[in-house]
């Protein structure tokens, strides 16, 4: 009895360094796993670059619209938008979209990007906008009052000194992102397609049948490092770009 | 329709600044409740008066960066906010309004002329605020045309009304040189190479000029006071406000800062101060301004103005600060 308490832990262990071995060293467990990292790669960074551009645009519109009439209308639809979004889940938006919205045949994985991209925006509007209005007013006021336009004044001052705030709350919503990703599987698991990610890899590894495993979580181990690897690369870009825009303070 | 509406010729020329009529309110806090004040070239006002009472707001209307609820500003002969109505009363003359008044009060009264109502008349249609009521097209369309006729972009006319900040408001994100050339070369008045020339001229004239690639954290409140100053020299004003410039300042920072103060208006330059420093209104001021619960309370050269203040309210705040 007592013997057993002291080897279960160390015979699963074992039996995880097996499944890991023969994980790696099965071919068609590589390429599922290469497959899956390069989709949920590209799925992140093309939802990113969506939820950038878009989560930009939409802070603009609301500070647009604190300042003249003609935004009023753009500034409570965009209000409406990051409640809506951020208010759901996004597992709630992914089948809204991929099943209603864009019910077209081949289209499911651009639709599931593009959810992730908007539902990116929401967030990262709400991080830009938190980190323009971080910016003392009288950086804005003193701009004005030498004559320098609105614009100008945001892009020349208030902006410069919002990134720096801004900056690190994006990466946190990225790194959220890249992992939100994982859910792209209630749309879709085939191999090839694009919504054949690192998480649907792991799944599949499991369950095929030329790569012998012993359990499912040695599986979902391997990918969640993989994960993490790409996480902590994210991190460290981070770091650099805020060491960058640091050092021009000095 | 020009000779409709002669205001050009009320716009006294001699004046660089002129707001008149003017109100502002927060939502339903009333700041300002009819202020009218003229600046001459040349002259340096001082504006005094208890905290709260709408000194800044007074200040920050001038260049717009409050939006006057009523009231005109004109700057240069040219007209900064919308055309208020009822400070003209060749335009209360012109509209439907009065000449409905004027015809009922005529029959009434066949007796009298036009011009025994005229008064009566335009002090109704202020106190009842019916122009926007009742007036039509044509109406808003003269209004409109005046303003047309004067009107200038605010960002032109800011470039010629210097402002200092309490807080300093130096751009952070930039060095010294960054502060003082970013606007005359954004806005192209100057080249980058005059711009920089101009800069360090001044630097010199403050003593700073070692400091011209520095940023603002490294500097001392009134080493950056300074440089706010000269900051807004870059643009060439013809006009500068400034709004408490020595509040925030460490009391041995101060004098550095009024020093220069005093050499900007030896130069002649026109300028509005809101201070508390009672000392610099007697030595400088060609004016001094009470400004208490929303309106000039009492308005005097500072000779007159400290030794005979008239006002109970600028009686009890002179006794206070002048200890
Ligand atoms: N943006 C604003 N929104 C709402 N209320 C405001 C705003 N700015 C000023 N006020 C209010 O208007 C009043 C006058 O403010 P103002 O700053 O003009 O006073 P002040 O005479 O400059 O006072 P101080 O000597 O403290 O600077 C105050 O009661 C203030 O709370
Ligand atoms: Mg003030």
């Amino acid at each position: 009895m007592e013997e057993r308490y002291v080897v279960l832990p160390f015979y699963g262990l074992w039996k995880m360094f097996q499944d890991i071995i023969t994980i790696f060293a099965n071919s068609e467990a590589r390429g599922y796993l290469f497959q899956g990292f390069w989709h949920t790669l590209v799925i992140t960074v093309v939802a990113a670059m969506i939820g950038l551009v878009l989560g930009f645009i939409v802070a603009l519109v609301k500070i647009a619209a604190t300042q003249s009439k003609l935004m009023k209308i753009p500034g409570v639809i965009c209000n409406i938008y990051t409640t809506v979004i951020r208010g759901t889940p996004v597992a709630l938006q992914l089948v809204l979209m991929c099943t209603a919205i864009f019910a077209i045949r081949g289209f499911t994985p651009y639709a599931a990007v593009l959810t992730f991209g908007i539902n990116s925006g929401a967030y990262v509007s709400e991080n830009i906008r938190a980190g323009i209005y971080s910016v003392d007013k009288g950086q804005l006021e003193a701009g004005r009052a030498l004559g320098l336009s609105w614009g100008k004044s945001m892009v020349k001052i208030v902006m410069p000194q919002a990134i720096k705030n801004i900056i690190p709350a994006i990466g946190n919503e990225m790194i959220a992102l890249l992992k939100e990703t994982s859910i792209i599987q209630m749309v879709g698991s085939t191999i090839g397609a694009l919504t054949f990610d690192l998480n649907v890899a792991s799944t599949t590894i499991y369950y095929s049948k030329n790569i012998p495993v012993n359990s499912y979580v040695t599986c979902a181990i391997v990918a969640g490092v993989m994960y993490l690897v790409v996480v902590y690369a994210m991190v460290l870009i981070i770091k650099l770009i805020e060491r960058r825009l640091r050092k021009s303070e000095r | 329709m020009k000779d409709n509406f002669e205001i050009k010729e009320k716009f006294d020329e001699s004046y660089l600044l002129k707001v008149s009529g003017l109100f502002k309110k927060f939502d339903k806090l009333d700041v300002l409740k009819g202020i009218s004040c003229e600046v001459k070239k040349g002259e340096k006002i001082v504006v005094i008066g208890p905290s709260g009472s709408g000194k800044s707001t007074f200040l920050r209307c001038m260049n717009l960066l409050e939006t006057p609820t009523f009231g005109e500003i004109w700057f240069e002969g040219k007209l900064l906010t919308p055309v208020d109505p009822y400070l003209h009363k060749t335009i209360i003359r012109k509209s439907k309004t009065y000449n409905k008044i004027l015809t009922e009060l005529l029959t009434a009264n066949p007796d009298k002329s036009a011009e025994d109502f005229d008064e009566e008349i335009i002090e109704r249609i202020k106190k009842e605020d019916l122009l926007k009521k009742n007036e039509g097209s044509t109406f808003n369309k003269s209004v409109k045309e005046l303003y047309n006729q004067f009107f200038q972009n605010i960002n032109v006319t800011r470039q010629k009304i210097g402002m200092v900040f309490q807080h300093f408001n130096l751009f952070n994100n930039l060095t010294v040189m960054g502060n003082m050339t970013l606007a005359p070369v954004k806005l192209k008045l100057k080249t980058k190479e005059e711009a920089e020339k101009r800069a360090i001229e001044l630097l010199k004239r403050i003593g700073l000029e070692d400091k011209a690639n520095v940023y603002p954290s490294t500097l001392s409140g009134g080493q950056k006071q300074r440089i706010a100053i000269v900051r807004a020299l870059m643009m060439e004003p013809d006009v500068m406000l400034f709004d408490e410039p020595t509040s925030a300042l460490d009391p041995e920072m101060v004098g550095e800062v009024l020093e220069l103060m005093k050499e900007l208006a030896d130069t002649g330059m026109t300028m509005v101060v809101v201070t508390h420093e009672m000392g610099f209104a007697k030595e400088v001021a060609s004016r001094v301004l009470f400004v208490d619960e929303g309106i000039i309370k009492e308005e005097a050269p500072p000779k007159e103005f400290f030794a005979n203040p008239k006002n109970e309210r600028l009686k009890e705040f002179l006794s206070k600060v002048l200890i």
